[in-house]
C-alpha cells in the first residue's frame, strides 16, 4: 500500500517512459524506411510518415498537411516527434514528463533508477543546441532509445517489488499494448486495402517495417519463419502468447498486474475489465479478422483499455 | 601552486603566505602533486555527477522549474578535533538552552517576568504562537533538528551568527559532497582520520522515533514537504528516501476523529510523528495562515491533543529570531548558570530605543537584517550599499525598528576555492547539524557555505553561493 499521490507519479512514470521507447523506436523505424523507399515510391514514403502522425497525433492537427516533397515532411514528422517540446508525444516531451513524475516520487525510486532517467534526459536536451540533420536525429533518437532501454534495466534490476513498482508496470504494460492498438489501428486500413499487384518486395517490406516498428520481427520469424504472410503477421502482432508487444500478452500482462495490485480480496473493476478483454484476446483466434472484422474488433480493444485506465484511475488515484 | 593571500580576516589554511597550518601540509602537498589537466578532468566529472544525479536547488523568482546545482568545491574545509571538542560542547549547550527558553516561554514565562529578555520582544515575533501557549510538546522537545551558523573571527574565534530552530536545510548537501568528494579525489581521504557522516539519516529517524506518541506499536514517521517547487525539496526527498519512510505532501494527509492519516491506494493508514519541511504559518489552515493550501486542516488540535509529534514543534521559531539571539549569552547564563562557549556577533536590537538611534546613525558600517526573513533575504550590508539604498532602507527601518536588528561587519574567514581554473581565498562559513533525541547530537561535520564572488560576504546558496565538503577529524592526528 502506498500513497496514491505516489502511486499516480510512478503510473504515469512508467507510460511515459514506454510512451518515450515507442516513439523514439517507430521514428527510427518510419525513418529508414521512408529514407530506403523514397526513391521508388514517393507515396509510400509519405504514407511512413502520416501513419506516424495518426498514431501521435499533433493537438493542432491540421498544420501538418502541406508539404512538398515526403522528404520535407519526413523531416518535420522527425522534429516534431523527436525533440519539440511542445508537442505533446515527441520523445523529448515523454521523457521529460517520465522524469518530472520520477522527481516528485524520487523517495520510491533507487538512485540507479533516477540517474539514468536524468542522464537519458539531459542528453536529448542537449540536442536542442544542435543544428539537427538525419544522421544527427538519428543519433539522438538511438541514443535517447538506448537510454530508455538502459532506464528500464535500473528499473528491473534495482527496485524492491512492491506496491511502488506494480503500479510502475502497470503503466508501462498499458501504455505498450495500448501503443501497439494504436499502430495496428493506423496501419491496418492501408496495409489491407494496398494490393500488392505492382512491387511484392516493397508490400512485404511495409509488412515487415510494421513487425520492426513493434520490435516483433524476429519474434515472428522465431514463429513463422522468414516467409511474410499478411495474415500471420497480424495475428501474430494480436494473439500471440509470448511476443511481449502482442495485445494477448500485453493486455494478460495488464491483468495480472491489476490482480496483484487488488490483492486476494474480490477483483476491483479495472481488473474486471483487463481479465475479460484478456479471455476475449485468448479465445477469440482468428476469425474475428474476417471480413473487414479487424477494425472494429481493434476500436474494441482500445475502447476497452480506454475504459481500464479510467476505473483504475478513480479506484487508486482518487481522480 | 599559486595560493594568493586573503585580502582580510582569518586565513583558514595558512598561518602566513607560503606556511600552511599543520593540518592542511598533508592536503596541500596531495594538491600540488596534481597537473592543471588532472583537476580540470577531475573538476568535469565532479559537475557531471552533480547533473546526473539531479542533486540541484530551485531558485524563487526565476523561471517556473529552474534548476541549479549547488556549486561545489572541492578544497576541503579541515577542522581539527580540538576546535571541533569546543564547537561541539558550544552547540549542545546553546541547544539546551534554546529548549528551556521554548518551554518556559509557552509557559511560566520566568524568563520574561525576571526581565532577562524583554516580554515584548519576545510576544511580539510573529513566530511567538500565542495559540500554543501551555502546550508541552512530546518529551518536552521543541527543536529536534537545528542548524546553527558560524563565522570565524579575525582571530580564527568561532562565533554563533544564528541559529535555524524552524526547518533548517542543507544536510543532504553534506552528505552528498562527502559522497562526490569521495568518489573525485579519493587521494585526498588516504592520511587523515575524517569523521564519519553517513550516520545521520539513522540518528534522524531515532530522534523521531524518540517522540512517537505510541512508541511500542512501530510508529509510522513522514516527512512533509511543500512539494517540488519548494527549493528544499531535493533534501526532503533525500531524507526521506535515506530513512526509508514515505514523503508526502499535505493533500496526501487527512484529519478524522483526531488522528492523521495519509491517503493510500487501498485506504489510509495512522501517522505518529511528522519531520516536517513547512513553516508553522502554512501546517494548518484552521489555526494559522487560512489561506495556505500546503497543510493539513485540523493538524494542530492532534498535536495538542498528544496524537503526533511534529518536528520541529511548532513555535519554535521565536528561540531563532534574530533579536532574541542577542540575549543568548543572558539566556545561557540564567538557564543553565554557565558562561557561554561559544561567543557571538555583538547585536543592536531596533526594538531598544538606544540601539535604534546607534543604527541609524552608523547604517554605514552596520550589517542589517530584518528579524522574520532567511537566506539573505531583506538585508542590508551598509558598508557596501550606495548612499541611495542606505536612505531607502532606512525609511523602511524608521516604519518598523522593532523588525530590525544590526552587527557590525565581521570579516570572516576565507578558504582556498577553486575559481576559473585558479585557487583564490573565498569567504566561508559553517552550518553544523544538531539532534535532540535521547539526548542532543552534533553530526561531526556540517555544511561549509562559500561566498562564491570575490570580496563577497554573502554565502547563501540562493545568492552566489557554493559549498564545500567539512572534514572532523578524529582525535588521533595525522
Amino acid at each position: 500500500m502506498i500513497l496514491s499521490r505516489v502511486a499516480d507519479a510512478l503510473y504515469w512514470m512508467g507510460r511515459y517512459l514506454e510512451r518515450a521507447e515507442n516513439a523514439a523506436r517507430l521514428l527510427l523505424v518510419a525513418e529508414e524506411m521512408a529514407t530506403e523507399v523514397v526513391g521508388l515510391d514517393e507515396e509510400l514514403a509519405r504514407a511512413e510518415w502520416d501513419d506516424l502522425r495518426l498514431i501521435f497525433p499533433s493537438p493542432d492537427g491540421g498544420r501538418d498537411a502541406v508539404h512538398a516533397s515526403p522528404a520535407a515532411s519526413g523531416q518535420a514528422a522527425l522534429a516534431e516527434l523527436s525533440i519539440d517540446p511542445r508537442h505533446p508525444y515527441s520523445v523529448f516531451f515523454s521523457l521529460k514528463k517520465a522524469r518530472d513524475n520520477a522527481r516528485t516520487v524520487r523517495e520510491a525510486l533507487t538512485i540507479e533508477v533516477f540517474v539514468n532517467l536524468n542522464e537519458t534526459y539531459r542528453e536529448l536536451e542537449a540536442y536542442h543546441r544542435l543544428p539537427m540533420d538525419l544522421p544527427t536525429f538519428r543519433n539522438a533518437l538511438s541514443e535517447s532509445h538506448r537510454g530508455i532501454l538502459s532506464t528500464v534495466g535500473a528499473i528491473e534490476q534495482t527496485l524492491s517489488r512492491d506496491p511502488g513498482w506494480l503500479f510502475l508496470r502497470l503503466g508501462e504494460s498499458l501504455e505498450r499494448v495500448f501503443r501497439t492498438a494504436v499502430v495496428l489501428r493506423a496501419k491496418l486500413p492501408a496495409l489491407s486495402t494496398r494490393e500488392p499487384t505492382v512491387d511484392l518486395p516493397l508490400f512485404y517490406s511495409r509488412w515487415r517495417g510494421l513487425l520492426r516498428g513493434l520490435s516483433s520481427l524476429e519474434n515472428y520469424r522465431k514463429v513463422h519463419g522468414a516467409r511474410m504472410e499478411p495474415a500471420d503477421a497480424l495475428s501474430f502482432l494480436l494473439f500471440d502468447p509470448h511476443a511481449p508487444r502482442s495485445l494477448r500478452y500485453g493486455t494478460a500482462a495488464v491483468k495480472d498486474l491489476l490482480e496483484q495490485i487488488s490483492g486476494p480480496r474480490e477483483l476491483s473493476l479495472p481488473a474486471r475489465v483487463m481479465g475479460k478483454l484478456a479471455a476475449e484476446l485468448a479465445y477469440q483466434g482468428q476469425d474475428v479478422l474476417r471480413d473487414g472484422g479487424g477494425l472494429p474488433f481493434l476500436d474494441h480493444v482500445l475502447g476497452e483499455l480506454g475504459r481500464a485506465h479510467e476505473t483504475l484511475s478513480a479506484t487508486y488515484f482518487g481522480s | 601552486m599559486n595560493w594568493p593571500g586573503v585580502p582580510s580576516g582569518y586565513d583558514e589554511v595558512f598561518e602566513e603566505a607560503g606556511r600552511p597550518r599543520p593540518h592542511y601540509a598533508h592536503l596541500l602537498s596531495i594538491l600540488e602533486s596534481f597537473t592543471a589537466e588532472d583537476v580540470e578532468r577531475r573538476e568535469r566529472l565532479q559537475r557531471l555527477a552533480l547533473m546526473n544525479q539531479g542533486i540541484t536547488f530551485t531558485v524563487y523568482g526565476e523561471e517556473e522549474g529552474l534548476e541549479r546545482i549547488f556549486p561545489f568545491d572541492f578544497v576541503p574545509r579541515i577542522i581539527p578535533a580540538a576546535e571541533w571538542k569546543t564547537i561541539q560542547d558550544g552547540l549542545i549547550q546553546r541547544i539546551h538552552t534554546l529548549n528551556l527558553f521554548l518551554q518556559d516561554v509557552y509557559h511560566e514565562q520566568r524568563c520574561l517576568k525576571e526581565r532577562i529578555i524583554p516580554a515584548e520582544l519576545v510576544l511580539s515575533r510573529r513566530e511567538f504562537k500565542r495559540e500554543l501557549l501551555g502546550l508541552a510538546p512530546p518529551r518536552k522537545i521543541f527543536t529536534h533538528v537545528v542548524g546553527t551558523d558560524l563565522i570565524r573571527s579575525e582571530t580564527g574565534a568561532y562565533l554563533v551568527l544564528e541559529d535555524n530552530c524552524r526547518v533548517p536545510s542543507g544536510v543532504s548537501y553534506v552528505l552528498e559532497n562527502r559522497s562526490l568528494l569521495n568518489r573525485v579525489f579519493p587521494e585526498f581521504f588516504a592520511s587523515y582520520p575524517v569523521r564519519p557522516i553517513k550516520e545521520y539519516p539513522t540518528l534522524l529517524l531515532d530522534t523521531l522515533l524518540f517522540v512517537a506518541p505510541r512508541p511500542s506499536q512501530s510508529p509510522v514517521v513522514v516527512v512533509l514537504s511543500p512539494g517540488i517547487h519548494n527549493s528544499a525539496y531535493f533534501e526532503h526527498s533525500f531524507l526521506a528516501r535515506e530513512m526509508g519512510v514515505a514523503l508526502v505532501e499535505g493533500r496526501d494527509l487527512l484529519v478524522e476523529g483526531n488522528h492523521v492519516f495519509m491517503r493510500r491506494t487501498h485506504g489510509k493508514q495512522q501517522i505518529d510523528v511528522i519531520y516536517r519541511r513547512i513553516d508553522d504559518d502554512f501546517l494548518d489552515p484552521l489555526t494559522f495562515q487560512r489561506n495556505s493550501l500546503l497543510g493539513v486542516p485540523g493538524l494542530i488540535n492532534v498535536y495538542r491533543e498528544g496524537n503526533v509529534a511534529l518536528a520541529n514543534a511548532p513555535g519554535a521559531g521565536v528561540a531563532d529570531d534574530k533579536a532574541v539571539y542577542a540575549f543568548m549569552p543572558e539566556l545561557i547564563r540564567y538557564y543553565l548558570g554557565e558562561a557561554p562557549l561559544l561567543d557571538q556577533v555583538p547585536t543592536y536590537v531596533g526594538l531598544r530605543p538606544g540601539d535604534f538611534r546607534y543604527m541609524t546613525e552608523h547604517l554605514d558600517q552596520l550589517v542589517v537584517k530584518t528579524t522574520g526573513d532567511a537566506g539573505g533575504y531583506g538585508m542590508l550590508m551598509g558598508p557596501f550599499a550606495s548612499a541611495e539604498e542606505r536612505t531607502s532602507y532606512l525609511e523602511k527601518m524608521k516604519a518598523n525598528p522593532g523588525n530590525y536588528i544590526a552587527q557590525p561587519l565581521v570579516h570572516f574567514s576565507s578558504h582556498p576555492t577553486r575559481v576559473d581554473g585558479r585557487f583564490e581565498p573565498r569567504r566561508i562559513d559553517l552550518r553544523p547539524f544538531i539532534l535532540y533525541g535521547d539526548r542532543i547530537r552534533v553530526l561531526p561535520g556540517g555544511l561549509t557555505r562559500v561566498a562564491l564572488r570575490r570580496g563577497s560576504f554573502v554565502v547563501n546558496s540562493s545568492q552566489g553561493g557554493g559549498s564545500k565538503d567539512t572534514w572532523v577529524l578524529a582525535p588521533r592526528e595525522p
